[in-house]
């Protein structure tokens, strides 16, 4: 069975890493085998969980692992694949001076978010065996432009294949009239978009499919009601909807109307204020028992 | 003998005919497919001349593939001073 994919997304500084911290120390003490996965650059869960994070998968206890993706490495990475094929192909690369470009590319607007989604996908594929993998997303910005490239991607690759088969179909008229019959060699790039569009479906299938639930934090202020409301719009223009709504250091134990009113499809969840430093598993586990009565509903 | 020669020169005579003729038939959507190469090409590698271009990765993943059209675009920038005289040249008119 694949891992249920829970996402927390919401503005800078709501409380996204430490919901998603207590949800997994939740999650893994009633035994589901749980990775939290830390995908804001910031990486606070070092701090929460007051232990060193890297790439590679830390064991906190034996049903909870947490991991911090590290951006740079994944577009070193990335551009190191493709300087290799690329090289491979064009062995006049240095006629095109292509290896100063990409000393320049790293910088490339949009290379942090595709980033992001190679980590994702290498996640999904490396950690089949999680029950759940709960990702801890980056602020708002960067986590809708993680979320939307996918379907902004299609839209290219859809448009470069149709002028790609205007191409093809012509090429094949050239080739009927010029000697007699459509033998024109297989258009590699056509493919190889073909295969792009096929993948990126996939992705952005994901995050539709009923394993993903995507959760907004939020606090009791204007300022994170009225992001909350633009970061709904955002994710429903791309057709993501959001599961739930958690409200974090929520001093009352009832929803406020504005939010109850604008999120009436959603689940709500109240992480309750606490006067104490909620960090460090120890810390995070007395909280969870101080509010047992409510995470007594979250499986 | 001579007669099978004769034959044959004017098959291969036909045959070089057809073959031109052909060729001229196609010479102008040949142009047009030319042209859509190198829109295709701006498209995808706009990045490298300066126009606004696909996500960074579109460009990245096609590269591999599309060697030739590299060297169109490339080709193009030394007609695109005259791009007139270009289209002029292949529809014949002096």
């Amino acid at each position: 069975m694949k891992p249920q994919l829970l996402f927390y997304i919401g503005k800078g500084g709501v409380g996204k890493s430490t919901t998603s911290a207590i949800t997994a120390i939740h999650l893994s003490r009633n035994s589901r085998d749980i990775l939290l996965v830390s995908m804001d650059p910031a990486h606070n869960q070092r701090d929460i969980f007051q232990k060193d994070f890297s790439e590679k998968t830390r064991q906190v206890t034996d049903c909870l692992a947490v991991k911090e993706v590290n951006v740079d490495y994944w577009i070193e990475k990335y551009l190191k694949d493709t300087e290799k094929t690329i090289k491979r192909t064009y062995s006049y690369e240095s006629a095109f001076n292509l290896q100063n470009y990409f000393n320049v590319l790293q910088f490339s607007p949009g290379l942090e978010e595709y980033a992001l989604l190679l980590a994702f996908e290498n996640i999904i594929h490396t950690f089949e065996d999680k029950e759940v993998i709960i990702f801890d997303m980056a602020p708002t910005a960067l986590a809708l432009r993680f979320f939307s490239l996918p379907f902004i991607t299609l839209i290219w690759l859809e448009e470069l294949l149709k002028l790609r088969e205007k191409i093809y179909a012509k090429k094949e008229i050239i080739s009927e009239i010029k000697i007699g019959r459509k033998t024109i060699e297989q258009d590699k790039v056509k493919a190889k978009l073909a295969i792009l569009i096929q993948e990126y479906g996939h992705l952005g299938d994901h995050f539709k499919s009923g394993a993903t639930r995507i959760n907004l934090v939020m606090n009791n202020d204007k300022l994170s009601f009225s992001e909350a409301f633009r970061i709904k719009k955002k994710l429903l223009d791309i057709g993501i909807n959001i599961e739930s709504i958690l409200i974090n250091k929520s001093q009352s134990k009832t929803i406020p109307d504005e939010v109850r009113n604008e999120f009436n499809h959603q689940k709500f969840g109240l992480f309750p204020f606490s006067s104490k430093n909620i960090l460090g598993y120890q810390a995070m586990s007395e909280y969870l028992d101080e509010n047992s009565e409510i995470f007594a509903e979250l499986k | 003998m001579v007669l099978k020669t004769i034959k044959e020169k004017i098959v291969s005579a036909f045959h070089l005919a057809d073959e031109v003729m052909r060729g001229k038939a196609v010479e102008t959507i040949e142009y047009e497919v030319g042209e859509l190469d190198n829109i295709f090409a701006i498209l995808v590698l706009g990045a490298f001349i300066g126009i606004p271009s696909p996500p960074i990765h579109i460009t990245m993943e096609l590269l591999p593939e599309m060697e030739k059209e590299l060297g169109i675009m490339l080709e193009k920038v030394s007609t695109a001073h005259d791009p007139l005289g270009d289209l002029f040249s292949v529809l014949d008119i002096d």
